[in-house]
């Protein structure tokens, strides 16, 4: 291992793609390097489901035919990439994290496996995740099958949740890319305790069949990558209509960031506090660092209030009618119990008493909640927060105070000591999730030498603005270049 | 970048192709704080912040034409 340069393991998409297509190498030698890569180090971080050497064989194979007789099918051509496993993968265990389903198999890809193999990526594996993505609330990092999600910057530290395996195995070079889920908080969370970049698409851009369903009204997938440029390429593949989704928007997604406006002309909304009071100590000079950096790619920084809601009970209240709407069987049979987390179980079980008219009311109060943010989109082009106020917890502590809903919603894993009187943006996590919008994670510094990020909110469909801020963004920092020790 | 594939033998040399196994955990993982249990008494804890939920947004007005966003689209 020590011969080869690890520079490999961290490139871009657009680097290896260029290596690739200059014949530096062949696809099949960049897969089995990726894919030993992924068995020898995925199991340090808990952050392996199951490999899938013989599987990424077959197609880094095709692939390279495909290169060796010119017929190039994109930048996504031969990388080697890992899906959350609550993706089903033709003929191969979909366990979603959890006891009850640990020899589940499903007959067919789901539709973003499908769109990745045509563009001619390689699936070298599945990775780990929390039971069910977290669905029930939960309190411990040990709610998983596969053990606590551990940090590559530090394994005494938590990977973040549910997309757990997605981000440390983009963060310590296992993967050039991963899918993730969100459904309140699971890709904003690990990629920023990771430091990965990443982008929760709007709701309905990427097609979720033969994704686990937590919350039909919430559900997003979107990918892990080392830039916003890799996380706009990948975007433009897996986006698109699927009839196979009743959530589908019916739109593509081109990425094209030389078509985005100036940055000069762009306002960019943020709240001051969020990176000062309500930010935790350590991570506050890296936070205003990252702030001044953004500002110095032109873009107008301007002071901005959320529309004020209740945004965690109602988002809670959705989604605990859905998942236990979903989840009856497992329920109802007592299966639940076998659950790794208490808190998740507990969840689960409450869930099936919830009233209906909660969840119509929170369903009506979502309405009031996209229109407020159509007025604020109004105003500005994005706004601008940190992804968690700091940096990963520790992984043998309870992640409180209360269970995380659908995914490490932001419990107060995040919060200040004292929440200060100006909440800033306090909710974005829910709010965003509630209103469809996208989100880019952008790894913007440390604290306690532990990443931390910021994130961008746009409208919906959105993306290329946000990525073409990341970019620029990108391109004046090297926080997403940075790797962690020992990998 | 430039990688050969001299670089690349010497990182699949020591290689086995395994089988398609889930991965075992980690040999020492950290140990939760307590065991699972979802008994009685955290179902009701569950059930009372859920309440507790319900009573804030029942304290929220939404005019009458707002109608539940079912068929939900960003």
């Amino acid at each position: 291992m020590a011969a080869i340069p690890n520079d490999v393991f961290f490139a871009t998409i657009t680097e290896l793609n260029a290596c690739l297509v200059a014949r530096e190498f062949s696809a099949e030698e960049l897969v089995r390097a990726f894919s030993a890569r992924l068995e020898q180090l995925g199991p340090r971080y808990n952050a392996l489901a199951l490999p899938l050497p013989q599987y990424a064989r077959r197609q880094a194979v095709a692939a390279g035919n495909d290169i060796k007789i010119g017929r190039l099918r994109g930048p996504l051509q031969a990388i080697p990439y890992g899906v959350k496993d609550l993706l089903s993968v033709a003929n191969q265990l979909t366990t979603w994290g959890a006891k009850p389903y640990a020899g589940q198999v499903f007959d067919y890809n789901a539709t973003v496996v499908e769109r990745l193999n045509g563009a001619g990526a390689v699936l070298t594996g599945k990775l780990s995740m929390v039971e069910l993505a977290g669905g029930g609330g939960y309190r411990l990092a040990s709610a998983s099958l596969f053990g606590p999600g551990l940090n590559p910057w530090d394994v005494t530290r938590w990977s973040g949740g549910s997309s757990s395996g997605s981000a440390a195995a983009v963060a310590a070079g296992l993967v050039t890319f991963a899918i993730g889920s969100e459904t309140s908080g699971s890709i904003v969370t690990p990629a920023s305790f990771c430091g990965v970049t990443a982008l929760r698409p709007t709701y309905g851009l990427v097609s979720r069949h033969g994704a686990m369903a937590l919350s039909w009204t919430l559900d997003k997938l979107g990918p892990f990558a080392h830039s916003a440029e890799d996380c706009g390429h990948i975007l433009q593949v897996i986006a698109g209509k699927d009839g196979k989704d009743p959530g589908s928007a019916g739109k593509s997604f081109y990425f094209t960031p030389q078509y985005a406006r100036p940055m000069k002309d762009l306002k960019v909304g943020y709240a001051p506090v969020d990176f000062a009071d309500r930010a935790e100590p350590p991570a506050r000079a890296a936070f205003q660092a990252a702030v001044a950096a953004l500002r110095e790619t032109g873009v107008q920084l301007v002071e901005t209030k959320l529309p004020q809601y209740p945004y965690g009970p109602t988002l809670s209240a959705i989604l605990a009618a859905e998942e236990a709407s979903i989840f009856e069987p497992l329920i109802v049979s007592g299966k639940v119990n076998e659950l790794a987390d208490p808190s998740q179980i507990a969840g689960l079980k409450a869930a099936m008493d919830l009233p209906a008219r909660d969840y119509l009311k929170a369903m009506r109060l979502r309405r009031l909640i996209q229109q407020a943010f159509t007025k604020l989109f109004a105003e500005v082009d994005a706004l601008v927060t940190a992804g968690r106020s700091g940096p990963a917890p520790k992984v043998d502590q309870p992640l409180d105070g209360g269970p995380a809903r659908g995914g490490a919603a932001p419990a107060p894993v995040a919060l200040a000591p004292a929440a200060p009187a100006d909440p800033g943006f306090a909710g974005i996590i829910q709010a965003g999730n509630l209103a469809g919008l996208p989100a880019l994670v952008l790894p913007c510094g440390f604290a306690d030498n532990l990443p931390v990020a910021l994130q961008l909110v746009g409208a919906p469909f959105a993306e290329n603005t946000l990525l073409a801020v990341g970019k620029e963004f990108q391109s004046r920092t090297d926080w997403h270049r940075r790797r962690p020790a020992g990998v | 970048m430039k990688f050969t594939r001299r670089d690349f033998a010497a990182v699949l040399a020591p290689t086995v192709a395994l089988a398609q196994t889930p991965a075992a955990p980690q040999a020492n993982p950290p140990r939760p704080p307590s065991p699972p249990s979802g008994g009685d008494a955290e179902v009701d804890a569950a059930r009372a912040r859920m309440k507790a939920n319900g009573d804030t947004l029942a304290k929220q007005a939404v005019p009458m034409d707002i109608e539940p966003a079912f068929q939900f689209k960003a």
